[in-house]
């Protein structure tokens, strides 16, 4: 052991109170961080996982062709309308796409959708719903349909060419539960009489609010539609790229390729708001952690200027002297952060056992959390540099006290 | 630290104190100080006496004027060699027996050895337990030093001044707390480690017998030093007591 962290260890019995305090501060800064982070980000993910479980993280949807304008307009005037398009409705050459897809290694599974917007009654109630026309064993690979069924079987839709799932917050505004029957108002005119087979719960509001999943063929008919498919839903190995490849698949195939990021857009910056706020008043907290260490540690180096002289005059080196105290900071960012993450892990567990009742732009009974080592991690650094910055101050001014003032002084 | 040390200073000057309170407390001391002599510096209080030891201790700057140590002009050193030198050479007893409170005499008189690092733990247990022994206090190795009485801690100092081995022993009235008994042992144990190991000491007193005894008398006046009798030729130095 060092001579300077002897000391420190033996000055910071001496102070065990205030020492005790600013470990407090640190404690709780480190361990409100951690939980701060992990609901918010708890509550964040959950709605990332369940808009890309149903809606898939990239959606390829709408063929165009870029609109090329006269030579002589377009040579004078580059900035202006070079990018315009023409749109034409659906996806064309379904299957080729699809197999191009599956050869990017980023795209572990893709689906085709018919969409579109019909009625639906049951009893005397009408909604206005969006129909997903699916192919079931595509469905099941690119979203997490299968897991997502809270009543009836999957089985029975896949079975049975007159069959729909319905998102469960549509079920209990039609009052419908499965095995009932509910009609679907085609562009025609003519009801269509269908089952309900499952019901599905996706976690996202809208969606549990306005989807019915139609097998495509009958979706095709029902809608009158001349393509196969209006979109594919790709599921990916990692969601975070689905920008690049989002960018990429519109160039390829020249369709229109939107990732889940671009969609939901609004929401992500919903989160992300209160994450930041979030991440404000943990701060403000660990700000004060480290305003108290700084107290701590100047008066700790005022009550110790008598042994400061001492240690000068016995050969101590103002870089031992500052050592001192930056240990005695070293210790209570040690010790505080490694208190403040299992206080932290434990907070965590306990709201993540919280009750509460969400049913709107998403499904929970309890508080979401996320178990992320990086949190620990950053409470911890934030901790060390907040408490290093504070003491820094103090072990300076201690280090450049001149040691014949006091030792002088105490000669008057 | 084998060979011989000596310290000398030249044309020491020293202002202490701003503006009206400024005082001229060293003007111009020159002295030669070689190892395995005895050199005592006397006065009215006052005169300067510590704050030519803190000089001389590289505790302080002077305002003008060299320290000598070991043959090298320490004058211009930076903060780290004078902190080196401090621990390695120089043992300082000061006037008001300054201990770390919380610490206990052992802990105390281990401290420069921490700082110096030539020793293992349990050999710097022991050698704080022989050198408080030397100064009578076998028996309160473990005794806080604020439980001490003034003349116990006086005795610690010392002790704790020779940890190191120091070449140069610098005392401000190492023996003003103590009785006559206490104050002869710890001169006695000064006196032989110079003579015995060659340092070289100057110590401030204010007790007659300990200058007699000293190779040299240096008498201080107003931050002079007003003469210099070596053993034997100072019949009329008036040494107050
Ligand atoms: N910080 C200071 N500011 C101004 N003057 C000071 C200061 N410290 C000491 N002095 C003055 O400097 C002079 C020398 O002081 P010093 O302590 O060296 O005296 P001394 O010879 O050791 O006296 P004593 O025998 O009482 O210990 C004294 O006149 C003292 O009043
Ligand atoms: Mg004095």
């Amino acid at each position: 052991m060092t001579a300077p962290l002897y000391i420190a260890l033996r000055f910071a019995t001496h102070r065990k109170r205030a020492l005790l305090l600013s470990l407090v501060g640190v404690v709780f800064g480190v361990a409100i961080f951690i939980c701060t982070q992990a609901q918010t980000q708890g509550f964040a993910q959950y709605f990332i996982n369940s808009t890309i479980g149903s809606s898939g993280a990239m959606v390829l949807r709408t063929k165009f062709q870029p609109r090329y304008e006269g030579l002589a307009v377009a040579a004078k005037n580059t900035t202006g309308a070079t990018n315009r398009r023409n749109y034409f409705e659906g996806v064309s050459n379904v299957s080729e796409i699809m197999r191009v897809s599956r050869q990017f290694s980023n795209v572990v599974a893709c689906a085709p959708v018919l969409r579109g917007n019909v009625s639906a009654r049951a009893g005397f109630e009408n909604a206005s719903v969006e129909i997903y026309g699916i192919d079931p064993a595509s469905q099941l690979k690119a979203t997490d349909l299968a897991t997502q069924i809270i009543a009836g079987k999957f089985d029975d839709f896949s079975n049975n060419t007159s069959a729909v799932i319905i998102g469960y917050k549509l079920a209990d505004f039609l009052n419908v539960g499965a095995g009932d029957a509910i009609q679907i108002l085609s562009p025609g005119g003519e009801y269509w009489r269908f089952t309900v087979a499952a019901i599905a719960r996706s976690g996202v509001g809208t969606v549990d609010l306005n989807r019915v999943y139609a097998h495509a063929r009958v979706a095709q008919r029902l809608l009158k539609k001349p393509y196969q498919a209006s979109m594919i839903i790709y599921k990916l190995r990692n969601p975070s790229r689905a920008p690049e490849l989002a960018n990429h698949f519109e160039e390829l195939f020249q369709h229109r390729t939107e990732s889940w990021q671009e969609r939901e857009e609004g929401n992500l910056q919903i989160f992300f708001t209160l994450q930041v706020s979030a991440a404000i008043t943990v701060s403000l907290i660990i700000l004060l952690a480290g305003f108290g260490i700084f107290n701590v540690l100047t008066m700790s180096v005022l009550s110790k200027v008598r042994e400061i002289a001492i240690l000068r005059s016995m050969g101590y080196r103002r870089i031992d002297i500052s050592s001192i105290f930056l240990w005695q900071g070293a210790l209570i960012a040690g010790v505080g952060s490694l208190l403040g993450c299992v206080l932290g892990a434990v907070l965590t567990w306990g709201i993540s056992k919280v009750p509460i009742h969400i049913r709107g732009l998403l499904y929970t009974n309890h508080f979401l959390v996320v178990w992320d080592w990086r949190h620990y991690f950053w409470a911890t650094l934030l901790a060390v540099v907040a408490v290093f910055i504070a003491s820094y101050v103090p072990s300076q001014r201690a280090a450049h006290l001149q040691p014949v003032d006091t030792l002088r002084g105490s000669s008057l | 630290m084998n060979g011989e040390v000596s310290l000398s200073c030249r044309d020491l000057e020293r202002y202490l104190g701003k503006e009206e309170e400024r005082v001229h407390a060293l003007r111009g001391v020159s002295l030669d100080i070689e190892a395995g002599s005895l050199h005592a510096v006397v006065g009215p209080s006052g005169c300067g006496k510590s704050t030519l030891l803190y000089i001389l201790g590289l505790l302080d700057q002077p305002d003008a004027g060299s320290i000598i140590i070991a043959s090298e002009n320490v004058s211009d050193l930076p903060d780290q060699e004078w902190s080196r030198r401090r621990n390695e050479l120089i043992g300082f007893i000061f006037q008001f027996h300054f201990l770390m409170e919380d610490f206990t005499a052992e802990e105390n008189v281990m401290m420069p050895m921490r700082r110096l690092g030539h020793l293992s733990e349990s050999e710097m247990r022991d050698r704080a337990a022989a050198l408080l022994h030397d100064v009578d206090l076998g028996d309160k190795l473990r005794r806080e030093s604020r439980h001490l009485s003034g003349g116990e801690q006086q005795r610690v100092a010392i002790a704790r001044a020779l940890a190191n081995d120091p070449q140069v022993i610098l005392a401000d009235e190492p023996t003003g707390n103590l009785d006559t008994r206490n104050s002869e042992r710890a001169f006695a144990l000064l006196a032989d480690l110079v003579r015995q190991r060659r340092k070289a000491l100057l110590l401030v007193t204010h007790n007659r017998f300990i200058a007699d005894a000293c190779d040299w008398v240096h008498e201080m006046q107003d931050g002079r030093i007003i003469g210099s009798h070596p053993r034997g030729q100072r019949g009329s130095i008036t040494t107050n007591v």
